[in-house]
């Protein structure tokens, strides 16, 4: 049941096509896992916050730097030094107080991530790392939580959904690691990715649109484009092929 | 056969910039091949050492994903190759 406030504060979107107060009270019974309060983590959680998720638990274990500001946009100049998953639940309190934020200043590893992500809805990847999208990929099929996977660099950036066993999973796609390198990055990139994202967590969790499912989204921001490429479930995949493949599941 | 690939742009500085790099073959591999001889300083970041295609390097043919096993697969004219890397940065 939604209160006064909460009718007013959402209206807007209240009033979308197929959204609706059902909607509306999805989003607010919800339990979304961001991981990473970096450069995708800060817009996927503020629009999260802002559109009504009741619970969001955002796990980082940095501290805000200087050279994170260019993009991380829940941190600001007077955080430096703070631990970011405290930095980030001061300001998306402050954003929608109605949401329940659940700051994680852990190291996602593979002892703690299935208690960190069991009973979720949905789990946002805001990595700045492959080794731990792995993890999470694999934690989310095991787990049965759908997975967004998004990452950036310099102007292109990428967006898939994962729904666990019934569509095409990051391992499905990537085999390998990222040459080892700090990225280029600029802001306006991550939030492009985060956005989408966000925007995945709240069909998947409203139940409305078609989600970027067995297609990855390759947005190239020099020369805005965005471009959609097919991608197949792999029977053999390490982390969601069939049993008779190898696999988990 | 001519063959359009599409160069991420994080490999674009090896294309002297540019986006698409139109190359001849008659299979996938032979279009990297061709590729990697027009830009030579192009060939070791898609192929590893032992002439397999990076772990971190995937390759769409006409939009669909295709399998290192692919690569000796014919391709047609006019096809369009989608080299990329995985992106790492959050």
């Amino acid at each position: 049941m939604l209160t006064n406030d909460e009718l007013e504060r959402y209206d807007r979107q209240i009033i979308m096509k197929g959204f609706g107060e059902a909607g509306q009270e999805k989003l607010k019974r919800a339990k979304v896992v961001v991981a990473g309060s970096g450069g995708l983590g800060s817009p996927a959680a503020i629009y999260l916050a802002a559109a009504g998720v009741g619970t969001i638990r955002v796990i980082d274990h940095d501290e805000v730097e200087l050279g994170n500001l260019n993009r991380q946009i829940l941190h600001w100049d007077r955080d430096l030094s703070r631990s970011k998953v405290d930095s980030a639940a001061e300001k998306l309190s402050q954003l929608n107080p109605g949401v329940r934020i659940e700051p994680v200043a852990e190291t996602i590893n593979e002892d703690n991530i299935s208690s960190l992500v069991t009973g979720f809805d949905a789990i946002v990847d805001a990595m700045d790392n492959f080794p731990t999208r792995y993890l999470l990929n694999r934690a989310a099929i095991e787990n049965n939580i759908p997975f967004v996977h998004g990452a950036v660099y310099g102007l292109e950036g990428r967006a898939m959904t994962v729904i666990p066993g019934k569509t095409a999973c990051l391992r499905c796609v990537y085999r390998g690691l990222p040459p080892e390198e700090k990225f280029p990055v600029i802001g306006v990139t991550p939030a492009v990715i985060g956005s989408i994202q966000a925007t995945e967590v709240i069909k998947h969790i409203v139940g409305i649109g078609k989600l970027l499912v067995n297609r990855l989204l390759v947005y190239d921001g020099l020369n805005m484009k965005f471009t959609l490429l097919d991608v197949k479930r792999n029977p053999d995949c390490e982390h969601c092929g069939r049993p008779a493949g190898g696999g988990r599941q | 056969m001519s063959v359009k690939i599409n160069i991420p742009s994080y490999l674009q500085s090896f294309t002297n910039d540019s986006e698409v790099i139109e190359v001849d073959g008659s299979t996938i591999h032979e279009c990297l091949n061709h590729l990697i001889k027009k830009f030579p300083e192009i060939g070791d970041k898609v192929f590893a050492k032992d002439g397999e295609l990076h772990n971190y390097v995937t390759i769409y043919v006409d939009g669909e994903f295709a399998y290192q096993e692919q690569l000796v697969k014919p391709v047609e004219d006019g096809t369009e190759l989608h080299l990329l890397y995985v992106l790492g940065g959050g």
